[in-house]
């Protein structure tokens, strides 16, 4: 069996998904140098919640809203409450975001139970689009158009808005920032509520074609992690073409080669680091 | 203005200023001088309120209130900007966002992008590239330029002829020279005496980490031996 449209598609789609997610998880990582291992949880929690605002009001935007809300305000929670007492102590911080991860997985099950759901996508999402001789969910392509559209948000608001310069300008030395008169914390703040806010969205979106259940976070997670580690920590590009490079590369294993579909992402990644260690787009603090 | 009183700083454990005292006035370019490692940087680090060095004792007041303890975007606010050793431009942010990433002007007497680059014109031929791609001499005037967004009453600048040509630290010269007949005052910290005694009004020296020596510019340019044992210069 070979690779056709429909399988490419099936890549590109999910690369979309991991995209929006990863790049929650760079920005993170880029500024604040938190490897943020309840970034899964943060989906996870994120797409159940959107699914009980979505049944509840009966609409998906609003479901989506919700999911993004309550992610962005358990982040800006986390990090006031517990990452602040850590700051600067690398160890500590990825202790912490592990436990926090088991702790949001574990309220899920008491709120949600083990159930898998399904994020109820609206009727004009539903049921295929025909492409050429193709029909393919509607859905998903809705999700690849998301995902473009998130990168292009993403990449306008750090390379051309002052918010975005005061982000790179963090990046690279927070405490001249500080100097300036910009009070650094803030912008981290908003960074993490923003990162987190699009592993909601990532839920959210997900939740509708991947299901959500228990373990679902620890799946995106590592998916996020290898888009992540591939195009360089803290790289929105990176993360763009991270995802796509996963995303194609999980379509074709899974066809291809299905009982070696993880070694055709982790192989190649394996690589990527023996000659580039911080990835295609990283650069050295 | 700016009044330092019996400051002790510490990195640590290791004890970096030990009751260093000293004004900058209004209107004044007050010169610190003194060898590597006598607690220059530290000093200008502790009036800013960056997180190192730690200040434990002793006050740092502007304009009658104590600032000590504030945290540095609180001192930055208060109208005091940073020229850091060693520049520290943002390699990711073009000039002109290094300019731009503080909220635009306030009032018709602020510094604008436009006033910054008729300051430094060399500045507003490179307004596209990135803090990493600049000549040393353009680097130290983005670190001037950035400071001046701030509208700033008092410029702590932190060896700013570092590395510089001879020509360039002229010009610089001559920028510290303008800005105080504006108004400004500026607390410079130089390795280079002479350099100091062109543009300061009066100079401090430090020593490990306190003031031995304090006197006008004048005084010591009539008679630069008082102060040249101190500094190791002969």
């Amino acid at each position: 069996m070979g690779i056709n449209l429909f399988q490419i598609l099936n890549g590109l789609t999910f690369a979309a998904l991991l995209f929006i997610v990863a790049s929650g998880f760079t920005l993170i990582f880029g500024l604040l140098r938190i490897v943020n291992l309840a970034h899964g949880a943060l989906y996870l929690f994120g797409g159940l919640v959107g699914y009980s605002a979505a049944q509840a009001t009966g609409s998906f935007v609003l479901g989506t809203l919700a999911a993004m809300a309550c992610v962005a305000l358990l982040g800006v929670a986390l990090d006031q409450g517990l990452l602040r007492f850590v700051r600067g102590v690398e160890l500590r911080q990825v202790l912490l975001t592990l436990g926090i991860a088991f702790v949001l997985n574990d309220l899920g099950l008491v709120i949600w139970g083990g159930d898998t759901y399904t994020m109820p996508v609206p009727d004009a999402l539903r049921g295929a689009a025909r492409i050429g001789p193709l029909f393919y969910p509607k859905f998903r392509l809705f999700v690849l158009g998301l995902g473009i559209v998130v990168f292009a948000a993403l990449w306008l608001l750090i390379n051309r808005t002052r918010l975005g310069a005061l982000i790179r300008a963090g990046v690279d030395d927070p405490e001249i920032v500080e100097a300036m008169g910009i009070n650094i914390r803030r912008v981290f703040l908003g960074t993490f509520a923003l990162g987190a806010a699009l592993a909601g969205l990532g839920g959210a979106v997900g939740g509708a074609f991947l299901t959500l259940y228990p373990g679902a976070d620890a799946e995106i997670l590592v998916f996020s992690l290898a888009v992540v580690i591939i195009g360089g920590r803290g790289s929105l590009v990176g993360a763009g073409v991270g995802a796509l490079l996963v995303g194609l590369l999980n379509a074709i294993g899974q066809v291809l080669f299905p009982e070696l579909a993880y070694f055709v992402i982790f192989g190649p990644m394996a690589l990527i680091l023996a000659f580039r260690p911080l990835g295609l787009f990283g650069r050295t603090a | 203005m700016l009044e330092i009183r019996d400051l002790h700083s510490f990195y640590g454990d290791a004890h970096v200023l030990h009751g260093a005292s000293l004004d900058v006035r209004p209107r004044e370019v007050v010169a610190l001088l003194g060898r590597n490692g006598m607690g220059k940087t530290s000093l200008i680090r502790s009036v800013m309120g960056l997180s190192t060095p730690q200040v434990r004792g002793g006050s740092v007041a502007w304009k009658g209130e104590a600032i000590t303890g504030l945290r540095a975007h609180e001192v930055a606010e208060r109208k005091i900007a940073l020229v850091p050793q060693g520049r520290r431009l943002f390699p990711s942010l073009t000039v002109t966002e290094h300019l731009t990433m503080l909220k635009p002007a306030r009032n018709a007497a602020s510094w604008t992008v436009e006033r910054v680059f008729s300051l430094f014109p060399r500045l507003a031929e490179r307004r596209n590239n990135r803090g990493n791609q600049l000549s040393g001499g353009e680097r130290g005037m983005l670190a001037v330029g950035r400071a001046l967004m701030l509208d700033p009453e008092l410029i702590l600048m932190d060896e700013p002829s570092e590395g510089l040509a001879p020509v360039m630290v002229q010009h610089l010269e001559g920028v510290i020279a303008g800005l105080k007949a504006e108004g400004l005052g500026i607390l410079l910290v130089e390795q280079n005496l002479y350099s100091a005694l062109a543009v300061a009004d009066r100079v401090y020296v430090l020593e490990t980490g306190r003031v031995v020596f304090e006197a006008d510019a004048a005084a010591v340019a009539a008679d630069p031996d008082r102060l040249t044992r101190y500094l190791g210069v002969h």
